[in-house]
């Protein structure tokens, strides 16, 4: 009863015409820039909030969680209509999405995708209230050693299912980590790897990396060569999937969303994961198999409800440990705290009523995305029409005025710029760049949960062995490294591979 | 992707000598356990054995078909990104003095008529385009606080 009344008080905070306002800025221009080829989610929230500033935490967040859903939302339509998917989590939705595109069933393939993204991420909404408020409550049990095992886990596990090559993630992970250690260190107070350089006492800004390594990077690649898209033309009246093809993928949809929003809650299993688990189950049950890639529907509303179900249950950790789950939360994250939050179990203390809000804003967030987007989609993918040439100085313009706007200084200009730089290497040479940007934000709080352990156990480095939470939490990892490097998934990170190439 | 391997791995082992080196300047260890010192030691060690892992397995892999293409693209290709980081380059040096929407309408104009190879006058009309947009949305609607510069607006 108490998660109902704490509902409806989250209700009556966003249903207010300023906050509905926000979510449909959001939905909309979280689509639009998520449709650009080659932007996935992180960059776009990451890109877009300075629209954010000047603004109350609670529209701000509103206005974000909208924004990740129309970025999601905005993803497939360039994996459906270009074959060119947004990020990793779409490349599942390509394989059919781009078939039936190519069959002229493009619009029925973008309608199929935003109905089981709709149901996922109303249904994930549902199990993130369920289960955020009892998670919280335990993750108040928490000491230091906990909390640092807890980091560790989200790490590794992260950092395993981050890209094709296991170690290329670790090593990126690790670097994320040594960024993060620029500034005054958590423990003596002393500045480290300064250089005397006052700017970077406050540590390299996780949103200029964001934005370097995501924004410019991508854009330096695509600009490389004069890129030519032309994307599948979607007619208004093809534009609904017919209701026997909604129908035969009602279990398609019911599976991804379990799917997803299970693999989302665990640390670091991922939309990619997840949305290739569920389009291979889908597979599996088939009685025909042989028609998926070929334009299959239910190849598409299964990873396309698993990678937005996923989405909610990646919000989980966010909101009840205060950990990210994925690039897009790590940099919603970053947003939280750029507005003085702090997530994590106390949050639900602290500020109920911004937490609820939020939660209320995901149901509000998806009945807009669904109304908003479906009639407009031939709208949206005439804006993939427009030539790149014309696209990327925009999306340069924008990253540069997020960069200045953090902190009205030139300084963090030139920081995003040499991300950049770093970003597009990492982009040729195959090195993911969500788990440095994830150890970026973690290898902080790791640092001092790390402090703060030994300093309450005098030293004792079997504090974090002998605490049954943290030693299961240690555990699991263990469990989950073993469970990753296995075949299975190198089975996935070959298919990903291949689909990829 | 073996020579990328082998170009990153050795990337990674510079870093991580360099982090090693780098932490002996901090304490190790602090009064109440850990120092500063200890955690980019420990990353530095960390990172030199994933490197060297990755450094190994790299010269055990076979050349694949990716390894006959070149990692990066042709000179020409370079060029355009470089002039792309060169004209950014520009924009951050002259924005406060000129301002950032006189800015965004060099900074447009010159990528599309020295890159893109449009028109002169086409060049500037999107320039201006641009820079009426930015001014539309960050500066009257969202009022970000962006440099004035010269126009003073």
């Amino acid at each position: 009863m108490d998660i109902f009344n704490s509902l409806m008080q989250g209700f009556a905070t966003v249903l207010t015409p300023f906050n509905i306002w926000m979510a449909v800025i959001g939905c909309f221009f979280g689509t639009i820039v998520g449709i650009l080829p080659g932007l996935g989610p992180s960059a776009t929230i990451a890109m877009l909030i300075p629209l954010t500033f000047g603004m109350n935490a609670t529209p701000a967040m509103i206005m974000m969680c909208a924004i990740y859903y129309g970025a999601m939302y905005g993803g497939s339509t360039t994996s459906i209509l270009l074959n060119v998917p947004g990020e990793s989590a779409s490349v599942a939705t390509t394989i059919d999405g781009y078939q039936m595109a190519r069959q002229g069933r493009g619009g029925a393939a973008l309608g199929i995708s935003a109905i089981g993204s709709f149901v996922a991420g109303i249904l994930g909404t549902i199990g993130l209230m369920l289960i955020c408020v009892p998670l919280a409550k335990f993750a108040l049990k928490f000491g230091p050693a906990e909390f640092f095992s807890l980091i560790v886990m989200g790490l590794l596990t992260i950092v395993y299912v981050g890209g094709k090559s296991i170690s290329k993630s670790l090593m990126s992970g690790v670097i994320g980590m040594a960024l993060g250690t620029i500034g005054i260190d958590v423990i003596q107070g002393a500045p480290r790897f300064v250089y005397d350089l006052p700017e970077l006492m406050d540590g390299v800004s996780f949103i200029t990396v964001v934005m370097g390594i995501f924004g410019i990077g991508e854009v330096l690649v695509s600009a490389e060569e004069r890129m030519k898209i032309t994307p599948i033309h979607v007619k208004f009246k093809d534009l609904w999937p017919t209701v026997a093809e909604v129908w035969q993928s009602k279990w398609a949809i019911l599976r991804g969303t379990a799917i997803g929003f299970f693999m989302g809650a665990l640390p670091g299993a991922g939309a990619t994961i997840s949305s290739f688990v569920a389009y291979a189950v889908e597979k599996g049950v088939a009685k025909n198999p042989e028609r998926f890639g070929k334009g299959a529907i239910e190849g598409v509303a299964a990873p396309e409800s698993a990678n937005n179900a996923c989405t909610s249950g990646a919000m989980v950790h966010l909101l009840a440990l205060g950990i990210p789950g994925s690039g897009a939360t790590a940099v919603m994250l970053g947003a939280l705290m750029l507005y003085g939050l702090k997530p994590g179990p106390m949050m639900f203390h602290t500020n109920p009523d911004f937490v609820w809000a939020l939660i209320a804003s995901m149901f509000v967030g998806n009945v807009i995305l669904i109304v908003m987007n479906l009639p407009m989609i031939p709208f949206f993918a005439m804006g993939l029409r427009i030539p790149y040439r014309y696209l990327y100085p925009g999306i340069l313009l924008i990253c540069m005025i997020g960069a200045y706007s953090l902190s009205s200084s030139i300084y963090d200009v030139w920081v995003m710029l040499v991300f950049g730089v770093i970003g597009y290497f990492m982009k040729k040479f195959d090195v993911p760049g969500a788990p440095m940007v994830i150890a970026l934000i973690l290898g902080p709080m790791l640092e001092y949960n790390l402090y703060r352990a030994l300093a309450l156990s005098r030293g004792d480095l079997t504090v974090f062995f002998t605490r049954p939470i943290s030693a299961t939490l240690l555990a699991i990892a263990a469990i989950m490294t073993i469970l990753f490097s296995s075949k299975t998934i190198r089975v996935k990170r070959k298919m990903l591979e291949e689909v990829e190439e | 992707m073996k020579k990328g391997d082998i170009t990153f791995s050795v990337i990674g082992l510079g870093l991580s000598l360099w982090l090693i080196l780098e932490s002996q300047k901090f304490d190790y260890a602090s009064k109440f356990g850990i120092g500063p010192g200890f955690f980019p030691f420990w990353l530095g060690i960390i990172l030199a054995a994933f490197s060297l892992f990755r450094f190994i397995i790299s010269l055990k892999q076979k050349y694949d078909a990716e390894d006959l293409k070149p990692r990066l693209p042709g000179w020409g290709s370079l060029g355009r990104i470089g002039l792309i980081m060169l004209i950014m380059a520009g924009f951050a040096l002259v924005m406060n003095g000129l301002g950032f929407i006189l800015t965004v309408f060099l900074f447009v104009s010159i990528i599309l008529f020295i890159l893109e190879g449009d028109s002169i006058l086409k060049s500037i009309f999107y320039g201006v385009m641009f820079s009426a947009a930015v001014f539309l949305v960050f500066r009257y609607w969202l009022e970000v606080d962006l440099p004035r510069g010269l126009l003073g607006i």
